[in-house]
């Protein structure tokens, strides 16, 4: 089957974020991710497009993305001190969103930095 | 950290011909710095590459960056505070008596030929770890480096940057900074930022006990904090978004499974010198993104009745 090769890719597994690696995918996983240093190259091959997890869970069971959006939204609306911590492994927009979700919960915001 | 003297790792890579790692060790943790950015590239200020460079590692032992490195300083566990302010004197030609220095576990000899070297180097950077950073004195020893590059510029050019782990988390700050002011621990419940590590900082927000439900994106605290802090989020309601089912997300009440961030899921990361990446994703996830599920717990949350101006006035009830 012909790979698709994706060039300049960003590798964002430590703070380097090297922006120079190419990467040979199938729709189901990364097969070769080169230039990527021996932490990249796990990063990028042990992602894959499977299904493993449910969608979601909730109390441990199998539920439906829809469902765990409105049980999460309620807990944290339901809180006095929501917590929103994290954003580490995630985008800027995420993380954008995050921050205004914060906002609008009056929650404690807080990173990975103040380990 | 406002008023950090620093700069791109396109310049570190360009000009710098003295190079400091301070607890940190880029050979096991950030494999590719030393060959994109500090000691092997050659530039048109640097034609020779590494001869022309001058690295330096301290360390409180030698890791395999110290093969890397010409000068390897051994530093006494929680003594980086007191040599790097030992080095802010001797720049200066202040008196520092030798007892002191002693007890850093570094000899006057080395310390006066480093910064002699340091003086003589045209443009010098300093790169600390979380060696430094998360050890005895913490913030107050980045402080004291920060300070220390600052002060090298009565003589040469000199900048600090941090060495930022996990992917994204340069980017966190920049966010939380353009949004709020503060770059973390940050709370928003009186309906405007406030900033203070310590009180509002995830670990001892949890250790206290301080927090009733917590949200948790793109981080596994349960397999990382202290276990009164894991035992107080498996107390309360706890939300995970996760490209895995992590050891949060086993004690949590919510889990959401998303595309991992650069792999299945576009957007943008932020470098360690705060220069923004766009993200290439390979492959397409059944799962959604983070933005997509973070914005549409927002979503719902903003059809209810905003809580501030449902609560009854803090002030009046206190007056």
């Amino acid at each position: 089957m012909e790979l698709k090769v994706i060039e300049n890719a960003t590798c964002t597994f430590c703070g380097c974020v090297c922006d120079d690696i190419e990467l040979h995918a199938d729709d189901m996983r990364i097969h070769q991710a080169k230039k990527a240093c021996i932490l990249g190259k796990s990063w990028f091959l042990n992602h894959t497009a499977e299904k493993k997890y449910p969608d979601a869970l909730i109390d441990g069971q199998p539920a439906s993305l829809d469902d765990a959006i409105e049980v999460a939204a309620n807990y944290l609306y339901d809180a006095d001190m929501p917590l929103v911590y994290g954003m580490s492994n995630t985008t800027c927009e995420a993380q954008k969103e995050c921050v205004a979700m914060a906002d609008l919960l009056g929650a404690l915001l807080d990173s990975h930095t103040s380990l | 950290m406002g008023g950090k003297v620093t700069c791109t790792l396109g310049e570190v890579k360009q000009r710098a011909d003295f190079i400091v790692y301070w607890g940190g060790n880029p050979a096991e943790c950030h494999p590719r710095h030393f060959t994109k950015y500090t000691l092997m590239q050659k530039s048109k200020f640097l034609p020779r590459g590494r001869k022309d460079r001058t690295v330096v590692l301290v360390d409180i032992r030698e890791t395999k960056s110290a093969k890397a490195a010409d000068h390897f300083l051994q530093v006494r566990p929680g003594k980086d505070f007191e040599l790097l302010t030992i080095m802010r004197a001797m720049i200066k030609g202040q008196d520092v008596p030798e007892a002191q220095v002693a007890e850093t576990g570094i000899s006057i000899e080395v310390l006066r030929d480093l910064i002699e070297k340091m003086k003589k180097a045209k443009y010098g950077v300093m790169f600390f770890g979380m060696g430094l950073s998360m050890t005895r004195g913490k913030h107050m020893n980045a402080a004291a480096l920060l300070t220390f590059a600052a002060e090298m510029n009565a003589f040469t050019k000199f900048v600090a940057m941090p060495m930022r782990g996990h992917g994204n988390v340069t980017g966190a700050d920049v966010i939380m900074r353009w949004q709020t002011g503060y770059p973390f621990g940050i709370s928003l419940n009186r309906g405007y930022p406030r900033y203070n590590p310590g009180e509002f900082s995830t670990v001892d927000v949890l250790v206290r006990g301080d927090t009733d439900c917590a949200f948790i994106i793109g981080a596994d605290p349960g397999a990382t904090m202290p276990k009164p802090a894991i035992d107080h989020l498996a107390k309360v309601p706890t939300i995970v978004l996760d490209p895995h089912v992590t050891h949060t997300s086993r004690l949590s009440r919510v889990h959401i499974t998303t595309a991992p961030a650069g792999i299945a899921a576009p957007g943008t990361g932020y470098r360690m010198d705060e220069v923004p990446m766009p993200l290439k994703p390979a492959l397409n996830s059944p799962y959604p993104s983070d933005e997509e599920v973070v914005r549409r717990i927002k979503e719902v949350i903003a059809t209810k009745p905003d809580w501030m101006t449902n609560q009854p006035q803090m002030i009046e009830s206190q007056v």
